[in-house]
């Protein structure tokens, strides 16, 4: 502890890629600053949401320092441990409720879904976490945060490749979407996530495979569900060509309520949250890689359902066709749990534009500054596999410090 | 006149290959030139390949209709009439709209939904195949083979637990059933193996009664060996099973008829010690008085 204080701060700027820092700060045990969070907007300072977050991440571990400046573009962030759901920290009967309030509503639930996934196998507990509020979103947004089934379709069964594949569950309560301006959303969801380990497991994919199979989920809130039929044979209809083991199922509910928002009228009524459809693809390779697609409708409406789920189908094979075995939204989550492995080097291929984004070469920038190991490229050496790098990661060999001593 | 009812009669190659008779109107001057054609495409065709054999397909079918069409010309009903069939050939093409047939179901089986929208993440590994066909029931000769089976399965067990002693005591296996001394060691080893896979805490060989200086050397030793074991293991990180303390028989001890039920009676002095006199003194209520801090 006594040499934790006289750590140097890690010096970074920007808003950008805050979500990775504080995680990466949070698993290596490394404290940060950040400094110029958009210094020259006219709303300087952190994002509500991203304030949000740092609540969030500060319910979760235990003995956590974070310092504000006056104006809010400043943060200091000092790690404490991974506590996970402990009774006594914040947790009420073992589960942590955290509350997303409307202003927060521009992020879809999966925004702090994926980085809290992320730390869980490094808890010393188990995870238990409730999101609820007026901001929380289940549905895609437009901000580009995919749904949360796509979250439990697509990013959680990857923990399997790492060893970690016990007792993990994502519920949505109340399922929510994108609000139109003044409204909330009102969605539910619980993270559950058991399963803790000490290391996560070495990975070596190299072979994507072939595509053998796409299930999804369509989903329509408060909408007539005949929104999901159409969706389902307009993206059918594209894939089956494809691959004929296509499946997608529909999940109608309803608004949800939300309680203390009536009207004037009637101050202590509920009001109904926002309504919409979408639907999240997912397909499924032979050598388990997996890829994903997701579209919902606009705030606004004034979106076909046969739009969208051609929008879908469209986005899918355009995912699949970037190669690679390890696509955009989840490269971040593979990526990491990686570096945090054992001291051992790690290897997967990447297609080149996924390789190429500003997330993924940021991400390796700040693996860098974080671990002091840096990832090689190579491309890969067959022919049939143009464009496709294998990027290798050194693990840290850190993992979990709550589960060192067994 | 064509058959009215019943099947629809199976068109013949010879039939295809002359023009149409109702629904082409042309008259024969082009039917000879058609047929001219088709000639001529097929000596081209032949000059370049090989001849074309073609047998016309003779159809059972076509056999089995033929004399049922006697009978329905004396039935009442004439049946739909064939200058109406004729119209609608002629009238043009007849579509068929096969894409709603070729679409299979689009629902998924109840168990994959259940699978795949449960809250756990949908497993990599998941199946989507149906269930496994119940395994043929086993006739009377296969109930034969199996319990031969099982019984050579069994004895091959007991061979492989009882292999040590075979090795070390005697060359051969007869030395079950034989009766010298040698051979009544290794029975009575057998039966101790045989007793400890039933459930025996502990093996008849284990000594009972021996100088206590030998038992306390043992058991240090074994602690010794133990406490090496463990100091090994925690320097490389592994983690083992924990320890077992052994309990103390929490019993009370045997006193002899006639003495003193607390304390230490010894050189003609009783000798209470603080716990005895606590046990005298308090009452049963108030046990945890004296305890300093709660145990969680």
């Amino acid at each position: 502890m006594a040499d934790e204080t006289v750590q140097p701060l890690l010096q970074f700027e920007g808003h950008r890629h805050l979500t990775t820092r504080l995680l990466l700060s949070t698993l290596t045990g490394r404290p940060i600053r950040i400094s110029k969070i958009r210094p020259s907007s006219t709303r300087p300072g952190l994002t509500p949401y991203e304030t949000n977050f740092i609540r969030l991440l500060d319910s979760v571990t235990n003995g956590a320092q974070i310092q504000f400046s006056m104006t809010g573009t400043t943060l200091v962030y000092r790690p404490g441990l991974i506590t996970g759901s402990a009774e006594g920290l914040g947790a009420m009967g073992g589960v942590i409720r955290h509350e997303i309030p409307r202003e927060c509503s521009r992020r879809g639930a999966s925004w702090w879904l994926i980085p809290l996934a992320l730390l869980a196998p490094f808890a010393k507990d188990k995870l238990n976490v409730v999101l609820h509020g007026e901001g929380c979103i289940t549905s895609s947004t437009p901000a580009g945060d995919v749904s949360v089934d796509s979250v439990r379709t697509a990013i959680l069964p990857l923990y399997k490749s790492f060893g970690i594949e016990r007792n993990i569950e994502l519920r949505v309560l109340k399922r929510s979407c994108v609000p139109s301006q003044g409204k909330s959303a009102g969605g539910e969801v619980q993270l559950v996530f058991g399963h803790q380990v000490r290391l996560p497991k070495t990975l070596h994919v190299m072979n994507k495979g072939r595509v053998k199979k796409i299930r999804g989920v369509a989903y329509a809130v408060g909408v007539s569900g005949s929104n999901n039929a159409r969706m389902i044979e307009t993206a059918r209809g594209i894939l089956n060509k494809f691959v004929p083991d296509t499946y997608i199922f529909s999940d109608v509910s309803r608004a949800p309520l939300i309680s203390g928002l009536g009207s004037k009228s009637d101050p202590n009524g509920k009001t109904k949250g926002a309504v919409g459809f979408g639907l999240s693809l997912v397909a499924e390779s032979s050598t388990d890689c997996i890829y994903s697609a997701d579209v919902a409708s606009p705030p606004q409406g004034g979106v076909t359902p046969e739009d969208l789920g051609k929008q879908c189908a469209y986005q899918l094979l355009e995912k699949i066709s970037a190669g690679g075995c390890v696509e955009i939204t989840s490269t971040t989550t593979v990526l990491l749990l990686m570096a945090m492995g054992s001291e051992d080097v790690g290897r997967v291929c990447l297609g080149r534009d996924v390789l190429g984004t500003e997330e993924v070469v940021q991400l390796g920038r700040d693996v860098k500054v974080f671990t002091g190991a840096a990832w090689g490229f190579r491309s890969k050496g067959t022919a049939d596999a143009e464009g496709e790098i294998v990027v290798s990661v050194v693990g840290k060999g850190v993992g979990n410090v709550g589960r060192k001593v067994a | 006149m064509a058959p009215a009812l019943g099947k629809r009669k199976r068109i013949t190659r010879e039939e295809l290959e002359q023009p149409s008779r109702a629904s082409s109107p042309s008259s024969a001057s082009q039917n000879s030139d058609g047929e001219d054609m088709q000639a001529r495409f097929r000596r081209a065709f032949e000059a370049k390949f090989a001849p074309l054999d073609i047998e016309p397909v003779r159809t059972k079918s076509q056999k089995v209709e033929e004399p049922e069409e006697e009978p329905e010309e004396d039935s009442d009903w004439s049946g739909i009439s064939a200058s109406g069939d004729e119209d609608e050939t002629s009238n043009g093409v007849q579509v068929f709209d096969y894409t709603a047939a070729h679409q299979p179901h689009t629902k998924g089986s109840k168990s994959e939904y259940r699978a795949f929208m449960s809250a756990k993440p949908p497993s990599l590994a998941a199946t989507t195949t149906a269930k496994p066909k119940a395994a043929p029931k086993p006739t009377k000769e296969d109930d034969t083979v199996e319990a031969a089976h099982m019984k050579n399965d069994l004895e091959l067990q007991k061979l492989l637990r009882e292999s040590t002693l075979l090795s070390s005591n005697a060359p051969t296996y007869s030395t079950r059933t034989g009766s010298t001394r040698e051979s009544n060691d290794a029975r009575h080893k057998l039966t101790d193996l045989h007793v400890q896979s039933l459930g025996a805490k502990q093996s008849i060989f284990t000594q009972k009664s021996m100088p206590m200086s030998h038992r306390k050397g043992i058991s240090a030793k074994t602690k010794m060996r133990d406490d090496r074991r463990r100091a090994e293991a925690k320097e490389n990180g592994i983690t083992l099973e924990k320890e077992q303390k052994v309990r103390k028989s929490a019993g009370k001890r045997d006193r002899g008829v006639g003495a003193p039920s607390v304390g230490k009676f010894k050189g003609g002095t009783l000798t209470l010690s603080k716990k005895d006199l606590r046990g005298l003194t308090s009452s049963a209520g108030d046990k945890d008085k004296g305890k300093k801090g709660r145990r969680r």
